[in-house]
């Protein structure tokens, strides 16, 4: 090892605090991104490996709407006389709900994907189901599995459970479990074993219940109707007329949609929720990478007479610049490796709280264990020592502007930071201005990947403005509180505001690294706390019933569970009702993804919970309910470019059928959009009575717990219904939402404490660097308790006014978050709300890291005797 | 071997830089002076106006020559020892410094210029404080190249003539002021430069302990048949001195060895 290296890697061993705390910063800030981008690639590699294996090699799928298709669809096929090289398969899906006893899940309902497939058709679709080889990329790898067709086909409710679904639920080959299907209790009993060797299609296969397709239809109390038709069209130049020909043979409201679009359009769903994700994650790194520039600045200034010295004995500005990047190459190398194995950690957790908001907003996706592609750890790898170097490249080039012998004193030095203030002041606005305008040119269509990433350039834009603004601003706050802190202090207070100013060379970078530590926090926070409120504010406005009835398991996806339409005229004819809303809730597949549709049984009072964002109720609502026009969710309008008067065409059973647009509605319920379609007209054209739940008026006086009892006996099954009143829905829902933001909180939480930890190392740092000049001060009189205050004072200071700062600069992140990348993302439309705590919680965060980084410095200088400090330079 | 620096007095302000060569040393002529500088200006901007601490300064230093430089503070001493070094540049004049016109080569060069041929002793010690002492007399001969045995032999006689062999292990903090200094004097030694530079190297001493660094320094440069430039205050300094220049209103001036004070 060269001497110059050898006596880098002293500095950084007789500094382990400085970087420890570096190597701390680069370490969460690589676990969050890390972290992040493995719950993503889990739940979308659970989500393809599902898909897979009930899609398997299918490219083309013939959907109907909320009842699906007739059987006669499929035998009409086979009257065309296609060419053998066309395959087809009927299948019947649907999640059905095993009860808590009997689930193995820790005492929750378990949702196992039904899947009912026509065994004689499925060799081509699906060969783990045949034990053949050949379709389906889990399918190919299977290696085994096969199916006993005999009691498949002839026992009742016979269904196969992947091993290890099987052994959690404690069910062997023979054995019967229970489940809920259709509003229904129902029996399976279990015939086959799927045991694949390969350990993804183990995982595709978790959960997926398979079963003949006519038992499928009669646990799910769907007889004579399909899901889809799985079809394998060979690619060639006949395809698009084979198409149509199939196409023309069709029941109205059937369509062909191509599979792995429908796939890609599904998946699509959760981007912006991830890209969200990885924006915030990405936040706590640029926290981190404030840290790692604070440290490496600090680290040259702190050794420019050093740095001097050795430029003086012949050290070339080449050897100086590679001399501090190396030890940046340490501080990346040791905090990514250290980052990346935090990060899996901490991926395990959040997979989690990701695949519950996944499964709260999108679709179902169970998610086993954490993937970990090996691109995400290089990627991560790659982005810690990449970030790091890069933030360590201007303290270099720094460097080698020491200049040689030093001769710069510490006050010219001082003074032509001084001087470079107003150039960085305008070099911040001038950033601050870009991101701005990059923030307002994003096109504000939501979920478009252009405008999404506009408006992520915009925020860091405007993130790095505040950053090179905020010196300037520190002299600015330091120089209104020089004469308060001289009058409560007296010479401490004056001295330590002072002080701030005349180390700026030191202070300026660690106020700017704590600034937006702080601020990316008091963003977020102010984010989660506007859109809660703004939730709490319309489920206050649009839960206006007494009581909300659903079936006893919900079910997954947007659908969910049935209710018999009896239960609503049952609960109707219950003495203390004065009225009942009904609702039902159903896909329409769609080749731009489904369209999700509320349908909507109620009177005039009933439609008022429905706040109109635009249209005018008087005329919207009479021709909602005259079936001639339909209303659309915020995000549906902003999503799919929809304007009131607009016409929306949708597949109905008698087929398309388009839909003047009266009215848009504020909902927080789902980010791909809801279309509000009266029941009547749905009874009308799509003909499906089914209910997904009704809510229910009292009249006044009505005993509440009373009816509820009587409502929860109809569901005419072992279980009763779920009934919640007002106020239990309102907290369930808030609760829901409070679960979807965890994985954000958890972000806020983590990027503030990249902001302790930076306030800590930078302040630690920078006291422990004052040593001789406090000995100086100590020799010159000052007591040890003088020398606690006056520390305590200057970092308590720069903690204040990185707190205070970070207050607009945090709130321009969160009115930037609020207004363009929530819009852009989700096409939610919320006020900002600012709670006076999330405010104070910044500035007590900043003020406690920094009054925590001065207590060592303080207790090491008081003991020190000034000689040895003095001596120590 | 081909010339690489224009023959004295050829050039006149800087053109084209030229490329150091280390080798080019031999190409010195032993009879001619070690340091030659010819109408040299330095001046600063400095508030909107031009301060001049050098004007038109002519001199030439011979080989072994201890050479003391005086004046008031702020006078320029320091500015002549960074333009002798290759660490500042002149704003006109020439340099040459063992046959290489400094005002020639690019700033990389002078450094390079630097690690061979000069050796520097600076008022507070410098010493690289994350290096033992005999790391810190290694360091000059390591930006040369490899360090050998030999050379690692030499370090530590050095240390040895300094007194402080016992202290090879220590870092400079353990050290007192007089005997970082020596370390400090031995370092500038280590590497064989041709110039030795010596900014105050008693100021920050007491005067015992400042001439004992003295002797140590005249003593080991003289033995070794190095030329000294030194900027100092003291007296005692001047009386020992073969030549003795004195800064005065931007004008270099020699002064009579025995006249100066």
């Amino acid at each position: 090892m060269s001497l110059l290296a050898r006596s880098s890697r002293r500095y950084l061993a007789r500094h382990p605090w400085q970087f420890g705390l570096a190597i701390l910063g680069v370490a969460l800030g690589v676990a969050v991104v890390v972290s992040i981008d493995l719950a993503n690639a889990s739940s979308q590699r659970a989500f393809e490996l599902s898909t897979d294996a009930v899609t398997g090699r299918a490219t083309h799928q013939i959907v109907g709407g909320p009842t699906g298709i007739p059987d006669a669809a499929f035998r009409s096929l086979a009257l065309l006389g296609l060419p053998a090289t066309i395959a087809a398969a009927p299948v019947v899906e649907a999640y059905v709900a095993v009860p808590a006893t009997a689930s193995g899940s820790g005492g929750s309902a378990r949702l196992l994907h039904l899947l009912g497939v026509d065994p004689f058709s499925e060799s081509p679709f699906r060969p783990y189901l045949s034990g053949g080889a050949g379709a389906g990329e889990a399918a190919d790898r299977s290696g085994g599995g096969s199916l006993d067709l005999g009691p498949f086909l002839t026992h009742p409710g016979a269904g196969v459970l992947a091993a290890e679904t099987a052994r959690e639920m404690g069910i062997r080959p023979g054995g019967r479990f229970a489940i809920e299907a259709g509003g229904k209790d129902r029996t399976v009993e279990l015939v086959g074993i799927l045991e694949p060797a390969d350990p993804d299609t183990r995982r595709a296969l978790a959960d997926l219940l398979v079963v003949d397709i006519a038992t499928a239809q009669e646990l799910l109390g769907r007889q004579g109707r399909l899901t889809r038709i799985d079809l394998i069209l060979p690619e060639g130049a006949d395809q698009p007329a084979l198409l149509r020909r199939i196409a023309a043979a069709l029941p109205p409201g059937a369509q062909i949609l191509d599979a792995a679009g429908r796939t890609r359009t599904t998946q699509e769903m959760t981007r912006a929720f991830r890209l969200n994700l990885r924006a915030l994650s990405l936040l706590a790194l640029v926290c981190g990478l404030f840290l790692i520039y604070n440290t490496m600045t600090f680290s040259v200034v702190q050794r420019r007479t050093l740095l001097g010295t050795l430029r003086a004995l012949g050290v070339s500005r080449r050897e100086v610049f590679g001399l501090v990047l190396g030890e940046a190459a340490v501080v990346a190398v040791l905090g990514t490796a250290l980052g990346l194995a935090a990060g899996i950690v901490l991926g395990r957790g959040l997979v989690r709280l990701v695949t519950q908001t996944i499964n709260d907003l999108y679709f179902v996706v169970s998610v086993r264990d954490l993937s970990l592609p090996p691109e995400t750890l290089i990627k991560g790898a790659l982005l810690g020592i990449g970030a790091t170097l890069l933030a360590a490249l201007a303290p270099a080039f720094e460097a080698t502007n020491a200049p040689p012998r030093a001769v710069l004193t510490r006050s010219a030095l001082e003074a032509r930071l001084r001087r470079a203030l107003p150039r960085a002041s305008a070099l911040g606005a001038g950033l601050l201005a870009l991101g701005g305008a990059l923030l307002a040119l994003s096109p504000g269509t939501a979920g478009s990947q252009i405008g999404l990433t506009m408006s992520f350039a915009g925020l860091f834009g405007v993130i790095l403005g505040c950053a090179l603004l905020a010196p300037g601003g520190t002299v600015l706050l330091m120089r209104l509180l020089r004469r308060p802190m001289g009058a409560l202090f007296g010479i401490l207070g004056r001295l330590a505001a002072g002080g701030v100013v005349a180390s700026l060379s030191r202070t300026a970078v660690a106020i700017a690294a704590l600034v937006i530590a702080v601020s990316v926090t008091v963003g977020i926070g102010v984010m989660i706390d506007s859109f809660r409120q703004t939730v709490a504010r319309w489920l206050e406005a649009s839960l206006r019933a007494d009581l909300y009835v659903a079936p006893p398991t919900r079910g997954g996806g947007f659908g969910g569970g049935f209710l018999a339409p009896e239960v609503a005229v049952k609960a109707a004819a219950l003495p203390g009702v004065r009225g009942v809303s009904l609702l039902r809730r159903a896909e329409i597949p769609s080749a731009d993804g489904p369209i999700r549709l509320v349908v909507l049984g109620t009177d005039r009072a009933g439609l008022d919970a429905f706040e109109l964002k635009t249209g005018d109720p008087e005329q919207a609502w009479p021709a909602f309910q005259r079936g001639e026009a339909v209303m659309v969710s915020e995000p549906f309008a902003r999503r799919r470019n929809v304007e009131v008067g607009s016409t929306l065409a949708l597949r109905t059973a008698r087929g398309d059928r388009a839909f003047r647009v009266a009215g848009i509605f504020y909902d927080y319920a789902s980010d791909q959009g809801l279309v509000l379609i009266s029941r009547p007209t749905y009874l009308r054209l799509w003909g499906d009575p089914a209910l997904s739940g009704v809510s229910i008026r009292l009249a006044p006086g009505a005993d509440a717990e009373a009816v509820a009892r009587q409502v929860r006996a109809l569901s005419g099954t072992a279980r009763p219904l779920t009934v919640q009143s007002n106020r239990s829905l309102k907290k369930i829902s808030l609760e829901i939402f409070d679960r979807t933001f965890l994985i954000t909180g958890v972000l806020r939480l983590l990027a503030g404490l990249v902001a302790f930890i930076g306030v800590l190392s930078s302040l630690t740092a920078l006291q422990l660097e004052r040593a001789r000049e406090l000995g100086v001060l100590r020799a010159n009189g000052m007591t040890p308790g003088q020398v606690w205050k006056l520390v305590t004072a200057q970092t308590g200071l720069i903690g204040l006014a990185a707190g205070l700062l970070s207050i607009p600069v945090g709130l321009a992140l969160a009115a930037i978050m609020i207004f363009v990348i929530n819009q852009r993302s989700f096409g939610w439309s919320m006020r900002m709300e600012v709670s006076p705590v999330i405010l104070l919680q910044a500035v007590a965060l900043a003020l406690a890291a920094a009054i925590l980084a001065g207590l060592y410095p303080a207790w090491r200088m008081a003991r020190t005797s000034p000689a040895l400090a003095l001596r120590e330079e | 071997m081909g010339q690489l620096w224009e023959p004295l007095g050829a050039g006149s302000d800087r053109a084209a830089p030229l490329s150091y060569d280390p080798r080019a040393m031999a190409s010195a002529s032993p009879t001619s002076p070690l340091i030659e500088i010819r109408h040299l200006t330095r001046a600063y901007e400095e508030g909107g106006g031009t301060r001049t601490v050098l004007c038109d300064a002519t001199a030439s230093i011979g080989r072994g020559e201890l050479t003391v430089l005086i004046g008031r503070s702020g006078s320029g001493k320091s500015t002549l020892l960074n333009l002798l070094s290759g660490i500042d540049l002149p704003t006109s004049g020439q340099i040459v410094v063992d046959g290489v016109d400094l005002t020639r080569l690019s700033e990389h060069d002078r450094t390079l210029f630097r690690r061979e041929r000069i050796g520097f002793v600076f008022q507070f010690f410098n010493l690289i404080p994350t290096l033992t002492v005999e790391e810190n007399l290694l360091l000059p001969m390591e930006l040369k190249g490899k360090v050998s045995e030999a050379q690692r032999r030499q370090a530590r006689g050095l240390l040895a003539e300094v007194g402080l062999a016992d202290r090879a292990g220590s870092y400079p903090d353990r050290l007192s002021g007089g005997e970082q200094q020596r370390v400090a004097v031995a370092r500038a030694l280590a590497h064989d430069p041709s110039l030795v530079l010596a900014d105050e190297p008693t100021g920050n001493l007491d005067l015992e302990t400042g001439l004992q660094v003295l002797d140590l320094l005249d003593r080991l440069t003289r033995r070794a048949g190095k030329t000294l430039v030194m900027v100092t205050h003291s007296l005692e300094v001047v009386g020992r001195a073969d030549r003795v220049f004195r800064i005065e209103d931007c004008r270099l001036v020699e002064v009579p060895a025995g006249a100066a004070g």
